[in-house]
C-alpha cells in the first residue's frame, strides 16, 4: 500500500517535472549567491596562515644583530642540501654567518631548518611570490633573507591588492585594511 | 513623395534590424558567460573592460585574426556556403517579427516590423527550418566524421521537433483566427494564450530548445562526444557566423514564445511602452534558455527521439483536439 502510494506520488512529481524544478531552484540559488572567486592577481591576494611555510627569513634581535650563530645545523639537516653557511667572527666577537645562501630552486619548504635551529634564527615566512625566469635569481643571500617578510600575524584571509607590471610582475597589497574570510563564502548544503 | 518615404522607411528599418542583429550576439555571449560563471559560483569574464564587458569584442578580434582553414578533402563550395545559409535564414526570420505597436515620429506612423504577412507564422517556422539546412550542409561538407555525426543528429532532431512545434502553434492560430503575428498579439489583449494553451506552450518551448540546439538538446554540437559537432572543422569568421546564428535563433525563439503565448507587447499590470514590455519578456526567456543550459545535462540520442515522438507529438495533437472541442 505504502509502496503504491510512493510510486503514485513519484509519478505525479515526474508529470510536473519535479526533478527538473529541483535542479533549476538549486542553480537559481547559486546564481544569486556570492561568488568564491579570489580575484588574484587583479584585485585580491591571499595572506597565508601563520603556519604557512613560504620564503625563508632570518630573525634579528632588538639591536639589529642576527640571531644566527652560524652553527650550520640547518645546512646539515636540509634534505635537499640547499643551504650554504660560511661562519665568521664579527667585531663583537660573536660567531655569525658571513654567507647564508638558500637555493630556493632546490628547497622543498619542509621547515626542518626551522626545527633544527637552536637560536630560532631561520624561519619560513608568508612570502610566496618569488617565481623567476632564471634559477640564478633564486639563490637568496643573507641580506635578502634579513629583509624578507616574516610570518603572517593575522593570516588566513584575502586582502585587496593590485597588479603592477612596470617592474616585472608584482602583486602589491593595498593598505586600506579591507579583508574577508574566503572560507566563509563557501556554501555548505 | 509619399512613395519615396515608404521606400526610405523600409531601407532604414532593414538597416536598423541588420545592425541590431549583428550587434546582439556581443552582449549575449557576455551575459551567457556571466550566467554560467555565477551558477558555478565563479565571476565569469572580469579582465577586459568593466566586469569583462569588452570580452566579446576581444574574442571577435581574435576570431578575425584566426586562420580561415578549409580541410583538404572538404567540399569547398558547400563548406563556404553553409554558414552563409544559416546566417541568411536566421536574419530573414526577423523580417516577419513584430516588436511593438506602431509609433508616431514626426507625424509619420512607423510600424515596428518590416512586413505584416498574413502567413507570418508559417513563414517564420519554414525559414527557421531552412536555418538547420546550413548546419546539415556544413557538417556534410567538412568531410569529418564528427561533423557528419553532428549533421546526422541535426537531421533526426529537426524531424522529431519541427512537427510537434508546428502542431503546438496550431492551437494559437485557432484562437486568433489568423496566422499574422500582429493579429495573434492583438488577440491576446485580454488574456494571454499561455492561460488557454499551457500544454501548447510547454510543447512549443521544449521543441524550441531543441530547435535552437541548446542544452538539454544540443546533440548536434555535443562537445563531450563529438568534438564540436557540425562546426568541428570551422574556424575563424565562418565559425563565428555559426555561433552568431545560434544566438540569434535563441533570440528569435524567445521572441516567438512571447508573441505566441505571452501576449507580445501587451502590458502586465505596469503600463510601460509596448516595445519595452516586449523586450523585457523576450530577455526573460533568453535568460531562461541560459539558465536551463547550465542546469540540465544533455539528453541521450534515443531519449531525445522518444521525447519528441512519444511525448511531445501526442501532447500537441491532444492540445489541438482539446482546443477544437472548446472552441466549437
Amino acid at each position: 500500500m505504502t509502496q503504491a502510494l510512493r510510486q503514485t506520488s513519484q509519478w505525479i512529481g515526474w508529470v510536473f517535472f519535479r526533478d527538473l524544478i529541483d535542479g533549476l531552484s538549486l542553480t537559481l540559488g547559486y546564481m544569486f549567491s556570492k561568488t568564491i572567486t579570489e580575484q588574484y592577481p587583479d584585485r585580491e591576494k591571499w595572506v597565508p596562515f601563520e603556519r604557512h611555510r613560504g620564503h625563508h627569513f632570518l630573525t634579528t634581535d632588538e639591536n639589529g644583530d642576527l640571531n644566527c650563530v652560524a652553527c650550520e645545523l640547518c645546512a646539515k639537516i636540509c634534505p635537499c642540501d640547499c643551504i650554504e653557511v660560511v661562519p665568521y667572527e664579527d667585531d663583537k666577537g660573536n660567531r655569525r654567518p658571513l654567507v647564508f645562501d638558500i637555493d630556493m630552486a632546490r628547497c622543498l619548504f619542509c621547515g626542518l631548518c626551522e626545527d633544527a635551529c637552536p637560536a630560532d634564527a631561520i624561519k619560513l615566512g608568508q612570502h610566496y611570490e618569488f617565481s623567476s625566469l632564471n634559477t640564478e635569481d633564486l639563490i637568496v643571500g643573507r641580506d635578502a633573507l634579513i629583509a624578507a617578510p616574516g610570518k603572517a600575524v593575522h593570516g588566513g584571509k584575502v586582502i585587496e591588492a593590485s597588479l603592477t607590471t612596470t617592474q616585472g610582475i608584482q602583486v602589491q597589497e593595498k593598505d586600506n585594511g579591507r579583508t574577508y574570510d574566503w572560507w566563509r563564502r563557501i556554501r555548505r548544503r | 513623395m509619399a512613395e519615396v518615404l515608404v521606400v526610405v522607411l523600409i531601407i532604414v528599418k532593414v538597416a536598423v534590424v541588420v545592425a541590431v542583429l549583428l550587434f546582439l550576439p556581443i552582449p549575449l555571449t557576455w551575459i551567457e558567460r556571466k550566467i554560467a560563471g555565477h551558477i558555478q559560483q565563479r565571476l565569469g569574464p572580469m579582465r577586459v573592460g568593466w566586469h569583462g564587458l569588452l570580452q566579446p569584442l576581444a574574442d571577435g578580434l581574435k576570431l578575425f585574426t584566426k586562420e580561415d582553414h578549409i580541410p583538404d578533402e572538404a567540399d569547398r563550395f558547400l563548406f563556404t556556403l553553409a554558414p552563409i545559409i544559416t546566417l541568411v535564414a536566421t536574419f530573414s526570420v526577423f523580417v516577419a517579427l513584430p516588436i511593438g505597436e506602431p509609433v508616431t515620429i514626426w507625424g509619420t506612423e512607423i510600424t515596428l516590423h518590416l512586413t505584416d504577412m498574413n502567413v507570418a507564422l508559417l513563414y517564420v517556422l519554414a525559414i527557421a527550418g531552412i536555418d538547420v539546412f546550413g548546419v546539415i550542409i556544413g557538417g556534410w561538407a567538412s568531410n569529418s566524421k564528427y561533423a557528419v555525426l553532428g549533421s546526422l543528429r541535426t537531421c533526426a532532431q529537426l524531424i522529431s521537433y519541427e512537427i510537434p512545434m508546428g502542431f503546438a502553434v496550431v492551437g494559437v492560430v485557432m484562437l486568433a483566427q489568423s496566422m499574422s503575428l500582429v493579429t495573434i498579439v492583438e488577440a491576446q489583449a485580454d488574456l494571454w494564450n499561455v492561460v488557454y494553451q499551457p500544454i501548447g506552450f510547454l510543447v512549443f518551448f521544449i521543441a524550441g530548445m531543441a530547435e535552437a540546439q541548446r542544452i538539454p538538446f544540443d546533440l548536434p554540437e555535443a562537445e563531450g562526444d563529438l568534438g564540436a559537432g557540425y562546426h568541428t572543422e570551422y574556424s575563424g569568421m565562418r565559425f563565428s557566423l555559426f555561433i552568431m546564428s545560434e544566438y540569434l535563433i535563441m533570440v528569435f525563439l524567445s521572441a516567438l514564445t512571447v508573441i505566441l503565448f505571452f501576449g507580445g507587447w501587451n502590458p502586465l499590470f505596469i503600463p510601460l511602452p509596448p516595445m519595452v514590455w516586449f523586450l523585457l519578456k523576450t530577455s526573460f526567456f533568453i535568460w531562461l534558455f541560459m539558465w536551463f543550459r547550465f542546469t540540465f545535462p544533455r539528453y541521450r540520442y534515443d531519449q531525445l527521439m522518444s521525447i519528441g515522438w512519444k511525448v511531445l507529438l501526442p501532447l500537441s495533437l491532444a492540445n489541438i483536439l482539446i482546443s477544437g472541442v472548446f472552441l466549437s
